[in-house]
């Protein structure tokens, strides 16, 4: 018997070993457990990357080269270009075809002050992004109380709700927009439709998880006053949980300015449909000023919403003493 | 205690409305939290609900307001089924009902002047209750309530800046806006200091002797129950195992609440502030001015 083992009198009798041989027990099945997940996993990517490669007859690595040859096809005359192109400027080059047609776009809005093409419709597809989410946080509200399961207790309203959601979150937007496309005809219109139905469905299953997660220490008190649903709402839940639904709002206008720039692209109006139209028509020095537009205004909008929600953040972070 | 009747179980002339608990049960699953109760309230009484965490107290008092549900059994209050009520009339209930929390259950983000004016919801209109209006007697109203319970200075805070003395008293406040027959008090002072808690006691004892609002109050420390409650229920394993006056709260009655072999040291649960003069009674709160200060109402 060794004699350097602390004294075992001294511990309350056999407990202390009992916990730390259970302790190890559980470590080293935990380990196990981790150890067979991680080769399992790589096994898996292993054997699906042999597959895909397979699949693709091993065309990766023989056509790599000519990827570069769009950035090669990309380079504009001259470095200027791409300025005139985005103010619609007059163009050295013009040669009366739709390459250098720069100044035709102006949209003039009193004497000779004009916003540049590109710009009016990147306004434009703010637009649809800020007007859709707008729109759809209003509905994504009322929606989520009726399936938040601290507001809603009866189960057909509250499980009725959440699939309506579900579903309208379960199409993405470029496939909504197709379809309103067919029904609305071209325009901004299907574009709002799309991006505002996905985007309730979307927001209104955050909205009702912060809900559910809400302190129901005022909405008690409320309760026992006698107050109506509509003033529980307004007073006991709204006011806990406004900046997390507001910083939930100002991420999905972020995803929304790029969703409506896609949707763009498939005939919904704005700043997208320039860019596959410029594209599909190799005009570089007009692909590069819509692409550093779009570069600009998307880090400029994902700064100000960052930098909202931050100032979000510290207000969340008061606590009732 | 000056100015009651003793014999509290006796219903005086004029006394309807009043609490009537026949046989009031509350399940939870399979767990009765409150099991086969009886008892009967007059108006105007100061009654203390002791028994130890998991009695049933606090649920005896959310079956009063509703917050419980009712399982079994009947809950009257004058020609009022409790038990019963849904919808609006439930809600009426609530208001002349009303009750304070150990957490306070204020609105922490509104000033404190608004979680007042919460009070009043019942009874108005659905919209200007969304929309936050209240009228000017509204608010004067709710100033005097908070004068009343000395924190008027606060009034423009928000609610969760205060301490939780001052929160309880905001609390209390709320509840005199609902301009109730029935206030219950679930353990109100067991987050507080003593300091606190005796003002929040005093101010209860107050309401009761003053407005005539029969005060039900859960407490946990016995000392307490003495002083300030003319009738003490205990509690234990969801059943009523004493009731009566505080002097007839013996060591073996307490023996029987608690369940405990030995007796009990009151003073071990005490946190009572023994002042160097001897308490008559409660005393009484710093008088309110009955008219609001005019400089404080030129701001709103």
């Amino acid at each position: 018997m060794p004699v350097n083992l602390p004294d075992p009198v001294r511990e309350p009798p056999g407990r202390p070993h009992d916990v730390e041989r259970h302790w190890n027990e559980m470590t080293r099945r935990k380990r196990l457990y981790s150890v067979l997940g991680l080769v399992l996993l790589v096994a898996c990517v292993i054997a699906s990357l042999r597959f895909a490669n397979e699949t693709n007859a091993g065309k990766f690595f023989e056509r790599l080269p000519y990827f570069f040859d769009f950035f090669r096809d990309l380079v504009p005359r001259d470095g200027w270009e791409i300025a005139r192109a985005l103010f619609d400027l007059p163009s050295p080059y013009d040669n009366g075809s739709f390459e250098y047609n720069y100044p035709e776009g102006r949209h003039y809005v009193w004497s000779s002050f004009y916003i540049p093409e590109y710009m009016f419709k990147m306004i434009e597809t703010l637009n649809i992004a800020l007007f859709s989410t707008v729109i759809a946080a209003l509905a994504a509200l009322c929606l989520s109380f009726l399936a938040a399961r601290n507001m809603m207790p009866n189960p057909w309203i509250r499980n009725g709700v959440r699939r309506f959601l579900e579903i309208l979150r379960a199409f993405p937007e470029v496939v909504v927009a197709g379809f309103f496309l067919a029904i609305l005809s071209l325009g901004p219109l299907p574009a709002i439709a799309a991006v505002s139905l996905h985007t309730v469905g979307a927001l209104g299953k955050l909205f009702y998880e912060v809900i559910e997660n809400a302190d129901m220490k005022a909405d008690e008190g409320l309760r026992a006053t006698g107050a109506r649903w509509i003033e529980r709402v307004r007073f006991g839940v709204l006011p806990q949980i406004l900046p997390n639904l507001m910083s939930y709002v100002l991420l999905r206008l972020e995803i929304n300015v790029r969703a409506s720039t896609i949707i763009g692209a498939v005939g919904g109006g704005g700043i997208g449909e320039l860019l596959r139209l410029s594209i599909s028509q190799n005009h570089e020095a007009k692909t590069l000023a819509i692409v550093f537009l779009l570069l600009v205004t998307i880090i400029g909008v994902d700064q100000l919403s960052a930098s909202l929600r931050r100032r979000l953040a510290d207000e969340r972070a008061f606590h009732p003493a | 205690m000056t100015g009651q009747p003793t014999g509290f179980h006796a219903v005086r002339n004029g006394d309807l409305p009043m609490f009537q608990l026949k046989n009031v049960t509350c399940r939870f699953g399979h767990k009765r939290a409150v099991d086969g109760v009886s008892l009967e309230i007059p108006k105007g009484q100061m009654v203390g609900v002791i028994g130890r965490s998991g009695a049933g107290k606090s649920t005896l008092l959310r079956m009063l307001n509703r917050l419980a549900p009712v399982s079994a059994g009947e809950i009257r209050y004058g020609d009022r089924n409790i038990g019963t009520l849904a919808g609006s009339g439930l809600r009426d209930w609530q208001r002349d009902c009303a009750m304070i929390f150990q957490q306070f259950n204020l609105v922490p983000r509104l000033d404190v002047l608004t979680n007042v004016l919460l009070g009043r919801l019942n009874g108005r209109s659905a919209l200007m209750n969304v929309l936050g209006l209240f009228s000017r007697e509204e608010r004067l109203e709710a100033i005097s309530s908070l004068e009343r319970l000395g924190i008027d200075r606060s009034a423009l805070q928000p609610a969760g800046t205060l301490s939780g003395g001052q929160q309880q008293r905001v609390a209390i406040a709320r509840a005199l806006m609902q301009r109730p027959q029935v206030l219950l008090a679930d353990e109100p002072i067991a987050s507080l200091d003593p300091l606190n808690a005796r003002i929040v006691m005093d101010a209860l004892k107050d309401i009761n002797r003053r407005d005539g609002i029969t005060v039900i109050v859960n407490l946990h420390t016995l000392d307490t129950a003495r002083q300030y409650c003319q009738r003490i229920i205990g509690m234990a394993d969801g059943r009523v195992v004493f009731d009566g006056a505080a002097e007839h709260l013996d060591s073996l009655a307490v023996r029987t609440i608690y369940g405990t072999d030995e007796a009990l040291d009151e003073g071990m649960t005490s946190t009572a502030i023994t002042l160097s003069k001897p308490v008559a009674g409660p005393g009484p709160l710093p008088p309110a001015s009955p008219v609001p200060e005019p400089i404080f109402l030129a701001g709103l």
